[in-house]
């Protein structure tokens, strides 16, 4: 940006063009995700609430000044205290209160009618059970490549391997789910496909088929995933509309 | 000018030198450590172990990876009463030379079939004491009957009989008529225990299902195997999952119908079916015993 004296900007394709980037300079790929479409409208406005913020700020003759942090003593340490006394003291008082549960030494000759993990893990436990799914190569004469049990534990690798890589695949500049319903879509599908394989590690409790089961932990998520992306498509319009209706009501054009 | 002209010290040919001596020697140290750990915190393997061949009952479905071995039975008179106790059977204890060491080892041959203690050394049963085979001369507790255990799948054996009973013959006498609502009934009557395990912790304990059915009465009249490792429709196995270690049961469950395997033995926790009325021949490898002071 040019000083406060007479030299303007250059405007006319004479010069070099290139400015620095600073921090709230938008990396290539930000400018381009913001070409087209909702995501063009919501950066548009936000950047223009920001610089109407940005301006109201220049106007005022309130003084600002950065703040880094309150001092570590006494003010961080007193808090710090209060808080660990207040858990230290919840700890002795539960552990005072209430009975000590360890039960005796888990027996391995005998094994309990209903055998789970924590429902925490069922998501996990039922991906011990794919073994439908471990294909008997006809390259090894019909043999499979793994046992059933190091499947279910490579399907585990697979499973944390995908959550991993979504990050890279699409970092999430989107702030709802319609500005973009693919992802949306895909992140539907990976919340049913949770539930769909914790129902199928506790197949022996549910009252149905296990191969109906079976073939309905993998059917589900897709569809689901698929009815949630047309949603999502078709919400984007209308909420392109009711946005700008809220924005020119916020801020009424001039 | 490069951007670390300014970095102290300056790297030099000395520096990597001394770099290079002291990297290696610091990896060697931990190497070393590392080994003197792994070797303090673990114990040698022991005797025993490798490739066998045993008898099993079928693995008809499920993750299982085999079937789960077959125990011998034989009937003893008990002296005084029409009746017999039921005893697994336990191989000729033997010292053979192997590699230049003498070894005791438990084996011998059935039906042209070599069944030996390394039959059962797998999910932790290597460990137990019943499984060394010369148990019952350092242990004088341990018996080869089969003894009922306290807290059974099946009703009848809560209500007849007791933990730590011995299996007797007569107990099995309803066995072409017995059921419990799940499957056919009439097809075997079971009942769980333990075998050479006498005072031990559960966690040493060998558990073993038993079950008497006419369906190997018939299998045995033309089976030499059969015929001599069964007796009067007794059979018996080693009640451990070769999958992840877990106690199935004949007819315990009634979930087992979802996965049709009420007239199986059927492992509530993955959903393991063995047929105990299809005994085969399979193999695997078994775990060494680890050594003992």
């Amino acid at each position: 940006m040019a000083e406060d004296n007479d030299s303007e900007p250059i405007a006319d394709g004479s010069g070099t063009g290139i400015v620095a980037p600073d921090d709230e300079t938008p990396t290539w790929s930000e400018r381009k995700e913001r070409t087209q479409g909702l995501s063009r409208l919501t950066y548009e406005y936000f950047e223009r609430a920001r610089r109407e913020d940005q301006d109201l700020r220049m106007e005022s003759d309130y003084v600002e000044r950065d703040v880094l942090g309150f001092p570590a003593w006494p003010h961080e340490m007193i808090r710090n205290f209060a808080l660990t006394s207040f858990f230290v003291g919840l700890i002795l008082f539960l552990s005072a209160t209430l009975p000590p549960h360890i039960g005796p030494p888990a027996d391995p000759s005998t094994t309990p009618e209903i055998i789970l993990p924590d429902w925490y893990l069922y998501w996990s436990f039922g991906l011990l059970k794919l073994g439908p799914l471990n294909p008997e190569l006809s390259i090894l004469g019909g043999e499979k490549l793994m046992a059933d049990r190091t499947y279910g534990v490579v399907a585990n690798i697979v499973v944390v391997g995908f959550i991993a890589m979504v990050p890279f695949l699409n970092k999430g500049s989107a702030r709802r789910p319609v500005e973009q319903p693919f992802w949306a879509g895909i992140g539907v599908m990976g919340v049913a496909f949770a539930f769909t394989i914790a129902a199928l590690s506790v197949k022996n409790l549910l009252p149905m088929d296990s191969h109906l089961l079976f073939d309905l932990t993998f059917l589900i998520p897709p569809v689901l995933g698929l009815i949630s992306y047309t949603v999502f498509r078709a919400m984007q319009e209308g909420y392109m509309y009711s946005l700008n209706r809220r924005y020119y009501r916020l801020r009424p054009p001039k | 000018m490069p951007l670390d002209e300014d970095k102290y010290p300056v790297e030099s040919d000395r520096r990597r030198f001394v770099k290079g001596v002291v990297g290696g020697a610091s990896l060697a140290g931990i190497a070393t450590a590392g080994a003197a750990a792994i070797n303090s915190t673990t114990s040698s393997s022991g005797g025993g172990g490798g490739s066998v061949t045993f008898r099993a009952i079928e693995n008809t479905d499920g993750p299982a990876p085999r079937g789960m071995p077959q125990i011998p039975i034989e009937l003893e008179e008990i002296p005084g009463e029409d009746d017999f106790y039921i005893k697994g059977r336990w191989p000729e204890v033997s010292e053979v030379e192997e590699q230049g060491k003498t070894l005791k080892v438990a084996r011998e041959d059935i039906a042209g079939e070599t069944y030996s203690s390394e039959w059962f050394q797998y999910c932790g049963v290597q460990t137990y004491p019943g499984v060394y085979p010369d148990a019952t001369e350092e242990n004088s507790d341990l018996t080869n009957y089969f003894r009922y255990n306290a807290n059974s799948k099946f009703t009848w054996q809560n209500e007849e009989v007791s933990g730590g009973q011995k299996m007797k013959l007569s107990h099995f006498s309803d066995y072409e008529t017995w059921g419990n609502g799940i499957g056919t009934a009439g097809i075997g009557k079971p009942a769980s225990g333990s075998w050479r395990s006498e005072d031990l912790e559960p966690s040493e304990t060998m558990a073993v299902e038993v079950i008497r059915s006419s369906r190997i009465e018939e299998a045995a009249q033309d089976n030499e195997w059969l015929s001599k490792t069964t007796d009067k429709g007794v059979m018996a196995h080693l009640n451990k999952c070769t999958h992840f270690c877990c106690v199935p049961a004949f007819k315990g469950q009634a979930g087992a119908a979802n996965f049709g395997a009420s007239d199986r033995v059927y492992c509530q926790c993955h959903q393991s079916v063995y047929d105990p009325f299809n005994i085969i021949s399979t193999n695997y490898v078994a775990l060494p015993r680890p050594a003992r002071d």
